[in-house]
């Protein structure tokens, strides 16, 4: 029996919209429910599967991590703003932009080691699998970025310069 | 009245009749074709392209139970595929913000 052209894409469509309209409503649900909640450690609990006695002491060790952070934070914050200051208008990098700079790296290094501190002891209140495996995921997470363009570059450095 | 002279006149046209009426010869394999022809009938159309393809497929939905159970097929695979979609954004949402947390952007 042959159908009409017709009925057969508005059958296409039909099934079409049935299943696109089923994927949407089930992703807006399940992010609506996780999207729930608000704690920042809510990631850690179901990523590493803790158990109430490690999220209390991990919590207890954010806690404890946010403000040092937040000051160090602030700390750059404010050497980034003196370091615009001195280059503004300048057309070379002075001494003075120099001294920032160099300020700024060691906030930023103090600031890394600081997290990388923590990194290491939230993983220590893991189980020992469980540790590892985050402490080299936010190592790759932190990390990572700088390893890229450090791996561009090197890539860019190794190929010959054009003589002009 | 003398009526044996009328049917032999008439059996004689008649024989004449059959002899004149030309019988066309059958093309060759005429047989063979026939039966072919019948047997692809019995079987529904083989599809030779995509809209054959698709007329089959629509063919084989169009029985209402079959309707609903491709429905069911559909709705339940858009569930699984929308649910899991969801749970990696909210994952991704979830782990996005502890690192804002925990690793400002500038030492990232």
């Amino acid at each position: 029996m042959k159908r009409s052209p017709c009925i057969v894409l508005l059958l296409l469509v039909a099934g079409v919209a049935v299943f696109a309209s089923s994927y949407v409503l089930a992703q807006r649900l399940c992010a609506k429910h996780s999207a729930s909640s608000t704690d920042d450690l809510a990631w850690l609990r179901q990523e590493f599967q803790l158990s109430a006695t490690e999220l209390t002491r991990i919590r207890e060790l954010h806690d404890g991590y946010l403000p040092k952070c937040g000051e160090l934070c602030q700390q750059m914050a404010v050497k980034k703003h003196e370091l615009e200051a001195a280059l503004t208008g300048a057309t070379n990098v002075t001494a003075e932009a120099g001294q920032k700079l160099t300020e700024l790296a060691a906030l930023r290094v103090q600031c890394q080691r600081q997290m990388l501190g923590h990194f290491v002891e939230v993983s220590q209140a893991m189980p020992p699998a469980q540790g590892r495996r985050y402490l080299a995921e936010m190592q790759r997470l932190t990390l990572g970025f700088h390893e890229q363009i450090e791996q561009s570059m090197s890539n860019a450095a190794d190929q010959p310069h054009g003589h002009h | 009245m003398n009526k044996q002279p009328l049917n032999s006149d008439a059996d004689g046209l008649a024989s004449l009749l059959r002899d004149a009426r030309a019988t066309p010869s059958l093309p060759p394999r005429f047989q063979e074709n026939v039966w072919r022809r019948i047997e692809g009938g019995a079987v529904p159309n083989l599809p030779s392209d995509a809209g054959g393809w698709l007329e089959v497929v629509v063919g084989w939905v169009w029985r209402p139970r079959r309707a609903f159970a491709l429905a069911a097929v559909l709705v339940l695979a858009g569930v699984g595929l929308g649910w899991s979609q969801g749970e990696q954004l909210a994952r991704h949402e979830a782990q996005a913000r502890y690192l804002a947390a925990v690793a400002p952007n500038s030492v990232r």
